[in-house]
């Protein structure tokens, strides 16, 4: 893949005409002010006929899975969530663009519409029961309810498994859930709660099971703050969630069994949850730095400093060949996981590492040279650059820190 | 119901290109985009399918090198199939040439019980071509319709006036332009463009449509370009400072402009 193709080229113009004249004249509420995403992102999955779209892929799904549990009595969903599997490259390409598209305005959109349709979704698609994903999954496909993925707590971030103190212990045919998780994506709104935490046997912290939970908002116990005051990405609500004796039945366990989860089970369930995260930041430093060069072009041809546009400057030109270097570099790289997709190629856990901390930097850096090509405007927030700098520092930081990145690229190669 | 929507593919407006200094006409030979003004057409041919059940919009375009970029997004809006009328001998032509190029096109497109169009293109502005499609055809012809309905074999059309809107009537099939801006065109979705691209565009030339060479294009054309020349740059405007009273000098300058 070199370039969209053309009917991709029709769907960004499209998906861009929708944001230009639907979300953008709401930044300011969004950005500055308290206006949850989720109705503008459920009017662009109507416009478009995503809900539509992923309705139909729910319903086929589940009858593949019918059949092969009915015909063979085993289960395909390993196969049919993973990389397992070629996939259409316009399906592909056409999750990501709406990802680039809203990146250019508002990359929290993304960050809420990702951990609800993504994360919070493929968690319950990979591992759930058949009843579990027409129970939960559909809704949060279709963004008709919001999901939240918990794993973060107070004092387990980067060692998400090794310092989790959440629990849950066995009670009779239920479980008794307790914890503490904060920096929830979409907590406060949370209809649907993938709740991660450990079986309590009385063993050892370091041996316990990881086990998920599906939990809805209103349950006794659960309580959802409001959202947190953050650096950027406010228009992705975020908070801590309290677990306080919740009970639930094996209904709610991810899978119906404890056996999925034993040994590293959990980990790998989660793990595969992480690749997944960390592929689409990709596509989300492609918006932002796609945007900070439209904008600085502009202003670098606009703005006049002694007696010439600024453009002409080689310290300023100098700034934009690096942004149209890293723009390209972040493009192939999305056109990789494009192909990859539809080659049926599963990227593994280095690359889509490296390819994450790649792009965190890169957006960051980028959008702050933005910021400082604008000067003094860069820095108000009246100008776009200001908040997309704000926004772009989260990529380092979440979705496993770029530390933690560096790290797994490296074991990788040492073969640790 | 079966509705034809003429649609012209331009040059975006965004970039529109340069005028050809020897023909003093726009430059074509970049990639075209669905005129603007044609869209609320479609959306409304559409709406009116929805409408009567059943049916289906056709697309009728004239546009030099087989161009269809403004035809897909008019298919994926929903729009059933096209024609596209494409041959060098359409150069130059004026807005009569183009009327009877149109109606023929109109013809091949098979049976109408409506024929939509813009009231003027977004880069010709001639405003003529509706009504002399209608002549051409010996169909009625319904300008400014800000909206319509179709029932039984009368086309029910309100028609925007300057103080409001006139209530006209006409039997089917007529002619009917529709004003920019009265509906609210659809985005296409995901899955429309992916349809467009298999759904039928017929590709005819001149000869196809039994019109003689002659009476189109520049052998045709009727009126001729002398000269063009860049529009006024606009003045500058009025800085009123605002030193605590800055809405009494805005006051007063409305007023002085018998505006208020």
């Amino acid at each position: 893949m070199i370039k969209w193709s053309d009917e991709q080229e029709m769907v960004r113009q499209a998906v861009r005409d929708f944001i230009d004249t639907e979300i953008r004249p709401h930044r300011e509420e969004l950005e500055f002010g308290d206006l949850p995403p989720y109705d503008l992102l459920r009017k662009m999955l109507r416009t478009f006929g995503m809900d539509a779209m992923a309705r139909d892929n729910f319903a086929k799904r589940i009858e593949r899975e019918r059949v092969a549990e009915a015909g063979t009595g085993e289960d395909d969903t390993e196969k049919s969530s993973g990389g397992g599997g070629a996939r259409d490259a316009n399906s592909v390409a056409f999750s990501m663009i709406p990802i680039i598209e809203l990146c250019r305005v508002c990359p929290g959109m993304v960050t809420a519409m990702g951990v609800s349709m993504g994360l919070t979704a493929s968690a319950i698609m990979s591992k759930g029961t058949v009843e579990q994903k027409e129970r939960w999954a559909l809704d949060l496909l279709t963004m008709d309810k919001i999901g939240a993925w918990a794993i973060t707590e107070p004092d387990s971030g980067s060692d998400a498994f090794g310092s989790m103190k959440a629990t849950a212990k066995r009670d009779g045919d239920e479980y008794v859930l307790n914890g503490s998780k904060t920096f929830i994506t979409n907590g406060p709104h949370a209809d649907t709660i993938v709740f991660i935490c450990k079986l309590d046997e009385g063993n050892p912290p370091a041996e316990r099971t990881v086990l998920q939970f599906v939990l809805d908002s209103g349950m006794e116990g659960l309580e959802q703050p409001k959202a947190f005051r953050k650096m950027g990405i406010h228009s992705s609500p975020t908070g801590m969630l309290f677990l306080d004796d919740v009970r639930v039945g094996r209904d709610r366990l991810l899978g119906g069994s404890e056996e999925a989860f034993k040994g590293t089970g959990g980990r790998k369930a989660s793990k595969a949850t992480f690749s997944m995260e960390r592929t689409g930041v990709a596509a989300m430093a492609l918006g932002i730095v796609d945007r900070c060069l439209e904008l600085s072009v502009r202003y670098a041809k606009e703005r006049e400093q002694f007696g010439q546009p600024i453009g002409g400057f080689q310290l300023i030109q100098l700034k934009l060949a690096k942004m149209e270097v890293a723009r390209m570099n972040l493009q192939n790289l999305v056109f990789r996981h494009i192909e990859m997709a539809a080659a049926g190629e599963a990227i593994d856990f280095a690359e889509a590492s490296a390819a994450k901390l790649y792009s965190a930097q890169t957006a960051t850096e980028v959008a702050l040279e933005a910021v400082q090509l604008f000067g003094g405007n860069g820095y108000m927030a009246e100008y776009e650059v200001e908040q997309l700098a704000r926004d772009a520092k989260v990529l380092q930081i979440y979705a496993g820190t770029d530390e933690i990145q560096i790290s797994q690229i490296a074991r990788s190669m040492l073969g640790e | 119901m079966n509705v034809v929507v003429c649609v012209k593919q331009i040059p975006d407006p965004a970039d529109p290109g340069a005028l050809d200094p020897n023909t003093k006409t726009l430059k074509r030979d970049v990639k075209l985009i669905l005129d603007e003004s044609d869209s609320y057409g479609v959306e409304m041919a559409l709406q009116l399918v929805d409408t009567a059940g059943g049916g289906e919009v056709t697309l009728v375009s004239m546009a030099p090198n087989s161009e269809v970029g403004g035809l897909r997004t008019a298919l994926a809006m929903g729009a059933a199939k096209a024609v596209l009328v494409s041959d060098e001998a359409l150069a130059g032509s004026d807005a009569l040439g183009t009327s009877k190029v149109l109606a023929k096109a109109i013809e091949r497109a098979g049976e109408a019980d409506l024929i939509i169009t813009a009231t003027e293109s977004s880069d010709g502005y001639t405003g003529t071509v509706p009504e002399q499609i209608a002549e051409l055809m010996g169909l009625p012809s319904i300008t400014f319709a800000k909206s319509i309905a179709v029932e039984g074999g009368t086309v029910k059309v309100q028609r925007q006036t300057e103080a409001g809107y006139d209530d006209v009537e006409a039997p089917t099939p007529a002619v009917v332009s529709v004003t920019a801006g009265v509906v609210e065109p659809r985005y296409p979705s995901f899955k429309g463009i992916m349809a467009a691209k298999s759904k039928p565009v017929d590709e005819v030339t001149v000869a196809d449509l039994g019109i003689d060479a002659s009476q189109v294009g520049w052998a045709g054309a009727g009126q001729e370009i002398l000269e063009i020349a860049a529009a006024e740059e606009r003045e500058a405007g009025t800085i009123v400072e605002d030193d605590g009273e800055g809405f009494q000098k805005i006051v007063d300058y409305l007023a002085e402009l018998k505006v208020i």
